[in-house]
């Protein structure tokens, strides 16, 4: 009851001093909004990250011909991986098979009167069980595809918009580098790669016509997608491959490996460490806004204790104890601090709307919530306890001197 | 109601100690209405928040309404205040921005328990000093004489046992100070206690009793009927 009556004294103090109020309420509101703001934009770029390490796949494993530290695909012109490679690689202990593919980087495409470039795989019927990811429409490429050197090909949903707009391309002839292919299939939508490029920009063909007719590699495969059983033991088959691959191209150990072995977990890696930088200086960011906040929040209390030394004076001769005056104070500053902090979060979901419609991704969830009115409490009270102890030590006696 | 005895009061500035009381003895009755004379630098200040409780003497003994007030802590100092006494300042001291009515309820927030007819008693307070149509009226609505008014309101809502008005005159023309002293008349028929501090003889000839602070002493004298 008293409480509730010295918690209506701070909230008149708070509506009569509008000036002060509208002071600390925007420093809090400024910190609050960066806060929920980054946490936010950080949600929503590790969910980006998740989405796209879920598109690499958590239970594969890629090889990549060539060594050195190259990111993004290896083509068809660098590979060096060969078949003996491959059934070896298979038969390791918890791989459920390996998938290999030829890839050549933004080979031109035509279609009447458009052009544009896609990646194109040259792919066997299971890329569809390694990539999850078959024809939507239409065919896939098939075994007597590949036994014939068909010039057939599936095509993604981006390549099929750039070359046909809204025609049904199935049917159709395209030019890959010039040569004739007919598309028989559109593959599923992916999204973007961990890398970030687009999985949909992308043209199928048997793995066959792609080595002998178009990408002259009849001999090596350049890539390799390898399903294991357990996603837990990515790390030790990735082991494993890697041994069998030194011994099979008879490196000595002072050489360096001339392939690249990839897992979800480095994937994920390596996108979250460019990112981490970034993040951090958010972080940074997001969590001084609103010390700056409290501290000025202490500063403009410890101006009010000075300026209402008179009022507190009063009240402790009209017997109010010091943990009464302690306790106005601070209940001003929590008061101050929560509203500040509630029009901070609704400020921070405007801009965070606006950065969503924008393009960016962003998460709006009620962590950032949950953080901002905790943080804003602590604030308040971090801030506020040294104004109110200040208060609740004025000599009432001068004080009423003045 | 009130014992003083020997009451020394010295404070300490650097080196320089000042004795500001040196042996105030008092003794007030229920129901009297005792003013003390001085002129300023005579220590009236200081007596005066030594017997609100505001200040500790350096010495002697102090009892008001029974409770030994020297022995007591900082909260229970605060409750005497809040319960016991009254206080009535030279410079009205009211909240700036707040209603009549919520100043004279001030010391009500920090009664251990808020009466229920908290709100009719100020009421009636700020009828019985003559503001009853002014309830709502803040500080600077009003005028010296109000504000005063408005102050001795305050100082009875509690139902506090003595009324210690300090120079409650000192700001206010003689009209104004005429009908604060008739209110505190008018008190002491209702058998409040009252410590009245002033240096204004036309204000202690309306009290029972006067005494004289001198160079921190108290010197007794009846004062003329």
């Amino acid at each position: 009851m008293k409480a509730m009556k010295i918690i209506g004294v701070s909230s008149k103090s708070i509506l009569k001093h509008k000036m002060r109020t509208f002071l600390i309420e925007l420093a809090i509101m400024v910190g609050i909004a960066t806060l929920t703001v980054v946490v936010s934009l950080t949600q929503g770029a590790n969910k980006l990250i998740m989405k796209r390490v879920q598109n690499f796949g958590p239970d594969a494993i890629m090889v990549h011909s060539g060594g050195g530290k190259m990111r993004g695909p290896s083509t068809a012109e660098q590979a060096n991986l060969t078949r003996k490679d491959i059934s070896d690689i298979e038969n390791i202990n918890g791989v459920k098979f390996a998938s290999p593919f030829q890839v050549e980087l933004d080979m031109p495409l035509k279609h009447g009167n458009k052009f544009t470039t896609a990646w194109v795989m040259g792919v066997e019927p299971d890329w569809q069980d390694a990539w999850r990811r078959g024809a939507a429409k239409g065919e896939f490429i098939s075994t007597s595809d590949n036994e014939q050197l068909s010039r057939v090909c599936v095509i993604g949903t981006t390549t099929a918009k750039d070359l046909f707009g809204k025609v049904n391309p199935i049917g159709e002839n395209i030019l890959i580098n010039n040569v004739s292919f007919k598309v028989i299939g559109i593959l599923e939508r992916r999204g973007q790669s961990p890398a970030g490029t687009d999985f949909d920009n992308l043209i199928l063909i048997p793995f066959t016509t792609a080595s002998r007719r178009l990408m002259n590699q009849p001999r090596y495969t350049s890539m390799l997608r390898v399903i294991i059983a357990d996603p837990a033991k990515a790390k030790h088959i990735a082991g494993d491959i890697r041994d069998v691959l030194r011994e099979n191209h008879r490196l000595a150990s002072t050489e360096e490996d001339d392939f690249r072995i990839s897992t979800a977990e480095q994937v994920t890696k390596m996108i979250k460490s460019t990112s981490k930088t970034l993040g951090i200086f958010l972080w940074l960011i997001a969590v001084i806004s609103p010390l700056v906040g409290g501290i000025v929040l202490m500063n403009i209390m410890l101006m009010a204790v000075a300026e209402r030394k008179r009022e507190i004076g009063l009240r402790r001769a009209m017997g109010a104890k010091k943990r009464h005056i302690i306790f106005q104070f601070l209940s001003e500053s929590v008061i101050l601090t929560f509203s500040g902090g509630i029009l901070g979060v609704g400020v921070g979901v405007i801009i965070a709307v606006f950065i969503r419609h924008l393009g960016k991704p962003i998460s709006i969830t009620w962590l950032p919530f949950a953080i901002a009115f905790v943080f804003c409490v602590l604030i308040g009270l971090f801030f506020g306890v040294y104004p109110a102890k200040k208060a609740g030590n004025v000599d009432a006696v001068q004080a009423l001197n003045q | 109601m009130i014992e003083l005895k020997d009451i020394t009061k010295s404070f300490q500035n650097g080196t320089i100690r000042t004795d500001v009381l040196k042996g105030v003895t008092l003794h007030v009755q229920r129901g009297e209405f005792v003013a003390i004379m001085g002129s300023s630098g005579n220590g009236k200040t200081t007596l005066m928040n030594i017997l609100g409780c505001m200040l500790k003497a350096s010495g002697g003994s102090y009892r008001l309404d029974g409770a030994d007030i020297e022995t007591l802590d900082d909260d229970q100092l605060s409750e005497i205040r809040n319960k016991k006494i009254g206080f009535v300042f030279q410079v009205f001291n009211l909240l700036d921005g707040t209603s009549a009515l919520d100043n004279v309820l001030l010391p009500l927030i920090y009664a251990d328990e808020y009466p229920s007819d908290a709100r009719k008693r100020a009421v009636q307070l700020l009828e019985s000093v003559g503001l009853g149509d002014r309830i709502h009226y803040k500080p600077s609505e009003l005028s010296g004489g109000q504000h005063q008014r408005v102050a001795i309101a305050r100082a009875l809502v509690n139902e506090p046992a003595i009324i210690l008005a300090d120079e409650p005159t000192g700001n206010l023309d003689s009209a104004s100070s005429e009908e604060i002293m008739n209110i505190f008349k008018r008190l002491r028929s209702q058998d409040k206690t009252i410590v009245l501090i002033t240096h204004s003889a036309d204000d202690a000839g309306y009290a029972g009793r006067t005494v004289f602070l001198r160079d921190g002493k108290i010197y007794e004298k009846e004062a003329p009927k």
